[in-house]
């Protein structure tokens, strides 16, 4: 394996040595770099022209500029832009932005599309089926652009006058409770009467869901409240178990009830903590819910002991996160106030000068995060929906599962166990490829949302026909395509016993 | 085993109870805080400004772009600015200045007595030794964006810490009052001199003698440690002379500029203003979300409908300080011959060209009659008046063709030069072609992309009738090597006078235009020239661009300005009610 690992990495190196070399030469002859002071008139004009000659080195040859370069490169240095700004300052800056907009929105993508990629496998050819296959379609073959508009006119624009009085009208009610039953029904499985009673009561569950929180004003004041988060940590933990070990061992279902029950109440004992938390007690905090609920797996999950442990571990750090959602959502009115009333922004990485407490802060790139996010999802999510369901199907057809199901296990562990497993295998190639691609930037959503991230650095260095930028664009996003790769095959070999023993 | 079964159900069952009680002592969410809203009743306490261009140096003067003068020019003030409608405005705040002499042509200027900069150094002799040492190009090595008229300024005759200094010029010059040092031109010298390691005295010293190697390290830091690179580092380098000072950046993202403790004259109205970097596609939905509160968008008719339809919004189109017209080639095509260059004035359709094309951006555009003075201006109807303009108001195919057939050339080719692309200009050439068609020219779309380039069709004459603008100013000597004789007729003999067109008459109005330092006698003279060059039809104006602002019906005080200083030239006295 080793042995594998450096032969992959010698050759990535030369491999992206002479890309450099190809893109280095290909952008230094991409246009005229002085054009933009062809205009100026007279002996100005001369004089910039000379400047930029001299701080591009224009007059050496290109292979010249290219081994200069190199050098510096090797001496961590990235030179700089044809106006004189540090490439490597700018790099930091563009990468962080970039990291912060798609990394969200990639990791969102991907348990999400998973998530409805499986249970429309194994749903197939129901309604549900057929339905996230079209919506997965439809957007995936949105124009970028245009979603971004949409989504600043509706989810920015229209949502922010909404909120001035925040009454959902009843015929919205009416039609996104439909929806929803259809959605239950299709999800469903039995004969006619069973998909009734799921579509009667997913309708009617949302529509008084929706009431409620209109009547009570709850998109202007939102959080979830200790009921309602009892409520959703206690199913947390139930689902899990029914997943994970299954409801007829007692041992992980009250681990992970216990693990649900311990946040809850430590979202309110927590309290003087959590009014204005940094970063790093919010990871001190998640560190602690991870030990605290090994323990509990363990003390609690008797002969299912592993199984306890994930599913503790599991439901507690989604309780985590809900306590986290709850603190925010409880911000969001004093933060709401501090924008004028318009929480949802279209444009920019976070309001100027914001200053706040953790969560207002935190909001605040929320609410510039989302609408980009959101585009982002939209269309990446159909890849992963369709690669996963058709892994998934693949893996279900195949001689083990029905050997599985022959020897008497239940569904759930045929799925969960055997099946999932290996029907992930091929999505970690994607997500490899994916998250390298990441780095490289999102062109149209950064441009789009007014972020200068990786993209734009890439493309204003084409423009301006300037090899820094683009070279340094180049190193990050060509580096990491190289080493996610790798990454992809060495998890694969865990994943895959055969590839590891051939 | 079964021990600590029992054990697990104990601690889920007080787990479990612990947490319904907990739940009926306090029961929903969502409790916050009394907001402490940011801004007190009345005004916010911030306005945001969409620009499409990022700042990127405190010195507008070297890295002339027009956002960093835009964002400094209530940063950096100046004995005078461009106000309203564009015109050259004293500013009384920052200090006084008379002509004392006519003979040689003699301006006093005195700063403020309380003047300082944001970090308490006195603006004084130093400061205005640096604005002369890189204006007037007798020091070489300094970076501006140009030298004329200061060129012919002696040396301030000041000394360390003096208010007062005299700008004595060789020869008179008409526009003395914006040739001194304005807002954004004013830069502190303590700052470069310390960056230099260089005393007050001595770089005084040193500019008195003209010393460019003395300055090398003062000229360096000019050119160079002013640029904004990945953000401010070190917030001393920029101080403030006006009502606002550079508070904060965002690399790629906004500026902030605060209100100025230091200042002296009225305070600014609005505690921060943030200029945020926001393409010009995304500006109008900022907007209408209110993420900013004015935008400055390039007109186009969509987005004008756009703006039209929100609530809440004020739009308001206007003219730019920019003319569009059209060139003759004197120099080596057919219109050489005055007969045709009337002919092809009377038969382009000026008026449709704007109806069709400008009046959908800016409802109140008409013809421009002339070239030099601009609708929004004063003078403008002054100088229509009698230019001859009239001649050429209406199309007239039959005058045309009369005139094309007295000269022998029904028929002949007519390139027409423009550059691409550009969708208004191709349109507009499609109109001319049209119309002169029918009087007997072969108008050929003559668009390129190397038009404007070193060695394209511009700089080359390689077209018969060019159609591009100028962007104008208040001032006289901005055009004034655009109708005088060029010293030859090269690429880069010619300047601005791409046609070569050649006039003594014009030529010498012009000189005395130039030299004419009482401003009440310009327009007249302005007047004489407009008429000789219709008589010889030197160009034919077209329209002046239009220019397109928006913002927050709540902001008050935003009073569009056709300069390219733009609409943040009275940022100081912006208010937006909450």
């Amino acid at each position: 394996m080793i042995a594998f690992i450096v032969r992959r990495l010698v050759t990535s190196f030369f491999v992206l040595l002479a890309a450099t070399m190809v893109i280095f030469g290909l952008t230094s002859i991409a246009g005229d770099p002085l054009a933009d002071l062809r205009e100026l008139p007279g002996a100005d004009g001369e004089r910039r022209m000379a400047d930029r000659i001299e701080r591009m080195h224009l007059d050496d040859p290109v292979w010249l500029r290219y081994l200069n370069w190199l050098t510096g490169l090797f001496r961590g240095y990235l030179g700089v832009n044809r106006d004189g700004q540090d490439v490597g300052v700018m790099l930091g800056d563009a990468l962080s932005a970039t990291l912060q907009l798609v990394l969200a929105a990639t990791v969102l993508a991907v348990v999400i599309g998973v998530c409805v990629g499986i249970i429309s496998a194994l749903r197939q050819y129901s309604s549900f089926d057929y339905g996230v296959t079209l919506a997965a379609f439809v957007c995936f073959s949105l124009p970028l652009f245009w979603v971004a508009v949409m989504l600043k006119q509706y989810i920015a624009i229209s949502f922010n006058d909404w909120l001035r009085d925040p009454a959902i009208p009843p015929t919205v009610i009416v039609v996104l409770a439909l929806i929803a039953g259809l959605i239950w029904a299709a999800i469903a499985i039995g004969d006619r009467k069973v998909k009734l009673i799921a579509f009667g009561a997913g309708a009617a569950i949302t529509a008084v869901i929706l009431t409620l929180l209109s009547v009570t004003g709850w998109f202007a004041d939102p959080g979830i409240g200790l009921i309602g988060l009892a409520i959703l940590a206690g199913g947390t933990a139930v689902g899990l178990s029914m997943l994970i070990s299954g409801l007829q061992y007692r041992g992980p279902l009250y681990a992970a009830l216990a693990a649900a029950g311990l946040g809850v109440l430590l979202s309110e004992i927590l309290t003087p903590v959590l009014a204005d938390p940094s970063w790093a007690e919010i990871f001190g905090l998640a560190l602690a819910t991870v030990i605290i609920c090994i323990a509990l797996g363990y003390g609690l999950g008797g002969l299912l002991r592993q199984q306890a442990i994930t599913g503790a571990v599991l439901t507690g750090l989604i309780t985590g996160g809900l306590i986290f959602v709850d603190r925010l959502l409880q911000s969001f009115a004093s933060y709401s106030d501090m924008v004028r009333g318009r929480p949802i922004s279209t444009i920019g990485a976070g309001t100027p000068n914001f200053k706040g407490d953790f969560w207002q802060t935190n909001l605040d790139s929320a609410g510039h995060l989302l609408l980009p996010s959101m585009a982002l999802v939209l269309i990446s999510l159909a890849t992963y929906t369709r690669y996963s369901r058709s892994s998934m199907l693949e893996v279900m057809n195949l001689d083990y599962v029905r050997t599985a199901r022959a020897k008497g296990l239940p569904e759930r562990t045929v799925i969960t166990k055997h099946a999932f497993r290996n029907g992930m295998i091929p999505i970690t190639t994607l997500m490899a490829v994916d998250f390298a691609s990441v780095i490289g930037g999102a062109v149209v959503t950064e441009n789009v949302f007014g972020w200068q991230g990786m993209g734009t650095l890439f493309t204003t260095g084409l423009q301006q026909v300037d090899p820094a930028p683009v070279m340094a664009f180049f190193i990050v996003s060509g580096t990491a395509i190289v080493v996610f790769n790798m990454l992809a095959d060495i998890v694969y070999a865990y994943l895959d016993p055969r590839i590891r023993l051939s | 085993m079964s021990h600590r079964r029992r054990l697990g159900r104990l601690v889920a069952a007080v787990a479990g109870g612990s947490l319904l009680l907990s739940a009926c002592a306090q029961s929903g969410g969502g409790t916050s805080e009394p907001s402490s809203s940011a801004s007190p009743a009345g005004t916010a306490q911030t306005i945001t400004y969409a620009g499409e261009q990022e700042f990127n140096s405190y010195n507008s003067i070297s890295v002339n772009n027009l956002v960093n003068s835009a964002a400094m020019q209530r940063v950096q003030a100046g004995f005078w600015y461009y106000g309203e409608n564009g015109e050259v405005t004293p500013d009384k705040d920052f200090g006084t200045y008379q002509k004392t002499a006519d003979s040689p042509l003699t301006i006093e200027y005195e700063f403020n007595a309380k003047a300082v900069w944001s970090d308490g150094t006195p603006i004084d002799c130093d400061d205005a030794m640096l604005y002369w040492a890189a204006k007037s190009g007798k020091i070489k090595g300094f970076q501006v964006d140009g030298t004329t008229g200061v060129e012919l300024t002696k040396v301030p005759d000041c000394n360390a810490g003096d208010k007062k200094f005299v700008l004595e010029y060789s020869e008179p010059f008409a526009d003395w009052q914006s040739n001194g040092p304005g807002a954004t031109s004013v830069l502190p010298a303590h700052v470069a001199t310390k960056a230099a390691g260089m005393s007050e005295a001595d770089f005084i010293a040193a500019v008195k003698a003209q010393d460019a190697d003395k300055l090398a390290g003062v000229i360096k830091f000019y050119n160079e440690g002013w640029t904004i690179d990945g953000g401010l580092k070190d917030m001393s380098l920029y101080p403030a002379s006006g009502p606002y000072k550079i508070a904060s950046m965002a690399p790629g993202q906004s500026l902030t500029l605060a209100a100025n403790d230091k200042w002296w004259g009225t305070p600014a109205a609005t505690p921060n203003i943030v200029l945020r970097v926001i393409s010009q596609e995304e500006q109008a939905q900022a907007l209408q979300n209110r993420e900013v509160n004015l935008i400055e968008p390039q007109p186009n008719p969509d987005l004008l409908a756009q703006l039209e339809g929100m609530q809440g919004v004020t739009v308001k189109t206007g003219d730019a300080y920019t003319y569009e017209h059209l060139d003759f080639n004197f120099d080596s095509s057919e219109f050489k011959d005055k007969r045709l260059r009337q002919a092809f004035a009377k038969c382009v359709p000026r008026q449709l060209i704007v109806d069709n094309l400008i009046k959908p951006l800016a409802p109140q555009a008409q013809v421009l009659q002339v070239r030099n003075v601009l609708p929004f201006q004063p003078d403008y109807n002054t100088v229509v008046q009698g230019s001859g303009a009239e001649a050429y108001a209406d199309v007239d195919i039959e005058g045309a063709k009369k005139l094309l057939e007295e000269a022998g050339k029904v028929g002949m080719e007519v390139k027409l030069g423009h550059n691409e692309p550009n969708p208004r200009r191709t349109q507009e050439t499609q109109l001319i072609a049209d119309s002169c068609g029918k009087a007997g020219f072969k108008v050929v779309d003559g668009g390129a992309e190397t038009f404007f380039e070193a060695g394209g069709a511009l700089g080359t004459n390689g077209y018969d009738v060019a159609l591009f603008a100028w962007t104008g100013s208040s001032e006289v000597s901005g055009w004034s090597s655009t109708y005088s004789t060029p010293k030859e007729c090269s690429e880069n003999g010619k300047e601005n006078n791409n046609g070569c067109y050649s006039n003594k008459e014009v030529d010498d109005l012009i000189k005395q235009l130039n030299a004419e330092v009482d401003t009440t006698k310009h327009p007249g003279l302005i007047a004489q020239i407009e008429k000789v060059l219709w008589d010889d039809v030197a160009t034919i104006p077209l329209f002046a661009h239009p220019n397109l602002l928006a913002w927050d019906e709540k902001l008050q005080n935003i009073v569009p300005n056709p300069a390219q200083s733009s609409v943040t030239w009275n940022m100081d006295k912006w208010t937006l009610a909450s």
